[in-house]
């Protein structure tokens, strides 16, 4: 595999990562609903003390340092389409980890994000 | 109207903002003699550069205009339409940084974005947090 693939590869694990454990850290923080600036304030305390949060920021910041860095060398036109994958390792884990059903149209739509990406990868 | 402004200001900065981190980090990685991309230094080198300072505002205002855009519709409407997003990428790439575009790639491009309007379907009501491509958690379904 090449770097640029396992950077692409690492972006999107990272992206999906940082994904779930803010969701995960906001979800146990709850449902804002008092949105007074005394209250949010309270809010934002909870938030930053959070650990699945700021894991969640630690990942996505690796995720956004990533992007860049494959950047320095890599084009563009093939990186931003390439992250498209970030689609099939969401649904993969849906599937497998939170063990939902998933409709043959989404597999599909599924299996022709892979094909573009793999067109992508062409010269 | 409301939802048409902030779709096109979102995918516009969303693309205005890629080109200028593209732009800036081959500007660094071509000025900087002992260039290494996967070193801390990255962080040090990035945060120096104005290309990179711009793509980041533009990335949050993409991000704003996107947040903003959930709290009224659904995410299975903005998300195959903002996925449109990919083939502005592509073509600003093109035009802007002058990348090498090929046929199979612009071929590639539009068959990610069939498959993500595919994929968008039963999206629930979930909004994404990361940069990367919108609402891929959006398969926690309902």
């Amino acid at each position: 595999m090449s770097l640029t693939a396992f950077m692409v590869l690492v972006i999107v694990v990272t992206n999906a990562a940082g994904d779930i454990f803010i969701t995960k850290g906001m979800k146990r923080v709850g449902e804002i609903e008092d949105f007074r600036p005394a209250r949010i304030l309270g809010v934002l305390k909870q938030v930053l003390a959070c650990r699945d949060f700021l894991l969640g920021v630690f990942f996505l910041a690796l995720s956004f340092f990533s992007f860049l860095a494959v950047l320095s060398w890599a084009d563009m036109s093939f990186v931003v389409p390439a992250t498209s994958l970030v689609y099939v390792v969401t649904l993969v884990g849906a599937r497998f980890m939170l063990h939902e059903r998933i409709d043959g149209m989404r597999w599909a739509g599924t299996l022709i994000v892979c094909v573009g990406v793999a067109l992508i990868c062409l010269p | 109207m409301k939802t048409f402004i902030f779709l096109v200001i979102s995918v516009v900065a969303q693309a205005v903002g890629n080109t200028c981190l593209s732009k800036g980090m081959k500007t660094i990685a071509a000025s900087s003699p002992g260039f290494d991309a996967l070193s801390p230094d990255l962080v040090v080198f990035a945060m120096g550069s104005p290309l990179i300072w711009v793509g980041t505002v533009c990335l949050i205002v993409f991000f704003g205009c996107y947040a903003a855009l959930l709290s009224w519709a659904d995410l299975s409407f903005v998300l195959p339409v903002s996925s449109v997003g990919y083939i502005l990428n592509v073509a600003f790439a093109g035009y802007f940084l002058g990348e090498p575009v090929s046929a199979t790639r612009w071929a590639g491009t539009l068959l990610i974005v069939l498959g993500v309007v595919l994929v968008s379907r039963t999206a629930a009501e979930r909004p994404p947090s990361g940069f990367v491509t919108r609402g891929a958690s959006d398969s926690m379904d309902s």
